[in-house]
Order: structure tokens, then sequence, then C-alpha cells
């Protein structure tokens, strides 16, 4: 059995509360409508029955580009709220991380909503990680997940665009700024970025030619796989070697990496099933074990996708 | 682990000083020996930068990694505890067999193909490999003699490709 720690869900709760807005980000029926950005089809079916066969841990997490947890906290926090609250009751095999505001930070917010069960935070690339926020998950021996943040409007680009261009650099600036600022303040903290964090780590010699050190791996810092194949990910294994790489999927946008030629069976197990329990109970030993205070609510995640 | 190393890929000579240095400070490595009571292969890594990766590893007679080469690494290979024993290749002859003791070390270069089993219950041993490891050849030779060789990340089990694998448990290896 694999874990996933990169999916979405739009829960009913969630999809009411972006519907229930009048300014953006908002949903008009499944129409996404972003600042600055042509108005977004959302796919009903995305968010409705997914297959979770062989996951024994599927964790979502809140669509951090549309910049909801960058909002003013009164309107931010309706929005994380009804996410949290979808969120925790999604049938087994789902997990979530946990959201916060950024606009305005509240440590003891994140430290309830974390008790409530989440597996950790997780916080868009663009958002300054707060020192008060980081040391809420240390004292719960919790994760930190980084994702990409909103990517600003540009006309004429295709559709790929922000996943190719912005947000591999957003991941890129995480990486080295978490190397660098955040490590030496929080040294036992585990944080996994998104997308093999931009493949930042594959610029180690330019980093060493600037004065950069001689890149010792860090053994906390991991990166997840959505959207990269045996490629990239053996490149990354070079680079970090294999303990740091975790499997996630970003479904529905992305799809997890498929065995093939590259990745033997003893590289996926470690991707798929000992990273990521390493990667979220510290011990690679353990299960993560469902959180305490989730309700098992089935029922709501049948309606999912029935919501027009 | 000192980093006072150069900024470079080491040669198998290097790697060798920098086995034999962490083989005199137990300090550095004591806490990672098991022996896990679950008859699991045990072995920790306990530095990996962008030049060299070093790791310690726990052998029972049973262990045996097959026969393998490290791609473009060269490795070293220190014994502080019990005894290995190193079998190099012989297509059509004997293969050669050497009992590496406590106390002692070997290195070698990219060209190396060699196979690894613990020669007495309970041996420790320390590896680096510069530059780190990255991809392996595996290798299997039939009773003609006639050798294949697979290419596996470096997480994948090194285990005898010719032979039925111990009951599908994942070792990661050096």
């Amino acid at each position: 059995m694999s874990i996933d720690v990169h999916q979405h869900l739009w829960t009913p709760s969630f999809v009411d509360a972006l519907r229930a807005r009048a300014t953006p980000p908002y949903l008009d029926g499944w129409t996404l409508i972003l600042d600055g950005e042509p108005p977004y089809e959302v796919n009903p079916a995305d968010h409705a029955a997914r297959d979770t066969t062989g996951l024994e841990l599927a964790l979502v997490s809140l669509s951090s580009p549309l910049g909801i947890e960058s909002l003013p906290p009164e309107e931010a926090w309706p929005l994380i709220d009804a996410y949290h609250e979808g969120a925790l009751e999604l049938p087994e095999p789902f997990g979530a991380w946990a959201a916060t505001c950024h606009s305005e930070i509240d440590p003891d917010r994140l430290a309830a909503d974390l008790d409530r069960g989440f597996h950790g935070l997780q916080i868009p690339a663009t958002a300054a990680p707060d020192d008060r926020l980081l040391e809420v998950l240390t004292a719960r021996d919790l994760p930190l997940f980084v994702h990409p943040g909103p990517a600003a409007a540009e006309q004429d680009r295709p559709g790929w665009w922000p996943a190719l261009v912005p947000y591999v650099q957003q991941m890129h600036a995480a990486w080295h700024h978490f190397r660098a600022v955040v490590r030496p303040r929080h040294p036992r903290l585990r944080v996994c970025f998104a997308l093999l964090a931009g493949l930042a780590p594959l610029h180690s010699e330019r980093l060493i030619a600037r004065g950069g050190g001689r890149g010792r791996v860090d053994p906390d810092l991991f990166v997840e796989t959505s959207s990269y194949g045996p490629r990239a990910i053996d490149a990354i294994i070079r680079e970090l070697g294999i303990d740091v790489v975790v499997n996630g999927s970003d479904a529905p946008y992305a799809t997890a990496f498929q065995d093939g030629p590259g990745i033997g069976p003893a590289a996926a197990h470690a991707i798929r099933v000992t990273n990521p329990r390493r990667l979220l109970c510290g011990d690679a030993s353990s299960a993560p074990s469902p959180p305490p205070a989730r309700r098992a609510a089935a029922a709501t995640f049948s309606r999912m996708g029935r919501e027009e | 682990m000192s980093t006072n190393l150069p900024a470079r890929t080491l040669d198998r000579r290097e790697l060798r000083d920098l086995v034999d240095d962490l083989a005199a400070n137990p300090a550095q490595w004591q806490d990672q020996v098991a022996f896990p009571a679950d008859g699991g292969r045990h072995y920790a890594s306990l530095y990996r930068d962008a030049y060299v990766d070093v790791w310690l590893l726990c052998w029972r007679p049973e262990d045996d990694t097959g026969w393998h080469d490290h791609d473009i690494s060269s490795g070293a290979v220190h014994v502080v505890q019990g005894g290995l024993l190193e079998c190099n290749p012989r297509i059509g002859g004997e293969h050669l067999e050497t009992v590496v003791a406590e106390g002692q070390s070997f290195h070698f270069g990219p060209d190396h193909i060699h196979r690894l089993t613990g020669a007495v219950d309970r041996s420790v041993s320390i590896h680096a490999y510069s530059p780190p490891l990255w991809r392996l050849g595996q290798y299997s030779i039939d009773d003609t003699g006639l050798m294949r060789r697979v290419s596996v990340s470096y997480a994948d089990e090194l285990r005898p490709i010719d032979e039925t694998p111990a009951s599908g448990v994942m070792e990661e290896v050096a």
C-alpha cells in the first residue's frame, strides 16, 4: 500500500464557501473566477469519486494557487474553515494538510486546527514561512508541505505556462530559502516541497560554484514527485539520494509516477512507502495513524460532484 | 563526520583514507550498528553530499549482494567488526575470493565488479563512494558462464539476480 502526499479535492463545504463569495476567488456554478485571469471551467467530475486503489493514505490540501491564504483574515478564514471541515469528513484513505491565513498570523488557531487531526501544514511557496507557525509544527512533530501559490496572470501564454514557469520558480525560491534561512532557525522541522522543488536541487553545482557549501544532503528536506517521471526522479535521486523522495500525484491535475525502467521495485517502495512515512511520522517504521479527530462520513463524499 | 574533504570527486585512495579515519572514530557510527531481531538487513546512511556518500552496513552470513558494479563511482570499504568475503567474477574459471578481516580495508575503481557476503555473523563495514552512488550494474552468470547485466537504481536491492529473491523483502544497498 502506498502513500500519496499531494492531492486536491474540493468538498461540498469548500465549494459552497467559494460560491458564497462575490469577489475573486469565487465560483459561479463551476466557473472559477480568479483575479486577472480568464474564467476557468472546473470539471465537477475531478472532485467527485476518485480511485484510491492501492493507497493507504492520500493527503488532500487546499488549492494554494487560488490565493486564499493571503486574503484578509475575515475573508480567508471562512474559506479555510470550510476546507478544513470538508477535508476532515473525507473517508479513508484520505487525510489532509491543514491550511492557515498568512495575512495575519494566528499560531493558536493553527495549533487548534492541527489538533483536529491534520497530518501537517501546507503553505504557499509565495508566503513567508513565519517562525511562529513553524514552531507550532515542530512542537507537534508534524511536517510542512510547500506548494505553489498564485501565479501572476500573463497575456498570450499557453495554459501550461503557470505550471512550467511561475510554479517552478516559486519552488526554486522556496527550496533555497528553506535551506539557507529557515533550516538554521528550525533544525528539526521536516519539510516537503511539491513538484521536486521545481528541480532546484539539480542546481547544486551552480550553488557550490557561488559559495553555497558542498551540497550536503539534508535528510529532513523532502521532495514530492507530482507531474514528473523516471528521468527527473532519477536525476533528483542522483543529487539527493533516494531517502528524501516521496510520492505525490497532484490529482486531479496530474498523476503519480509510473513503474518502469530506471526505478526498480526497491526504489519505488522507498518513494511510495518508506520515505512518506518518515516525512509524516519522523520514523519510517510507523504507519501514519488516522488522525484522532476525524469523523468518518462516506456519505458526504458520495455527494461530491453533484452540486449542480 | 569531518568535512575537511576536497570539493571534488575523491579517488579510491582518498576514499580508503576516509573509511580508515572513520573506522578509528567509532563515536561517529557506533550508534548505527544494529542486527534487528526481525531478521531484516540493516544499513545506515552516515553522510551524503555532492561528492561523497558514506554508509554503514551490518552483515549476517545470508546477506549477499550478488555480482555488481558501481557505475561511475569508486569506493572503499573498511571492516570494523567480523569479516567480509569479497568475490570477483572469472567467466569460465574459478571466481576470486578474498576474506577481508576486521581492521582491514580495500578500495576499487569504477571498473570493479564484485560480490560481498558476510564471512562472519554480525559483521560491520563502513563504505564510501565518490561520486555518490546513483546507478549500479547488477550481473548474473549462468552455468555456461554467460553473463548478463541490468542497470538498477542504487536504492534497489542488491541480491543475486540468478537466484530466487528472499521472500520479496525490499532492501537498500551500498
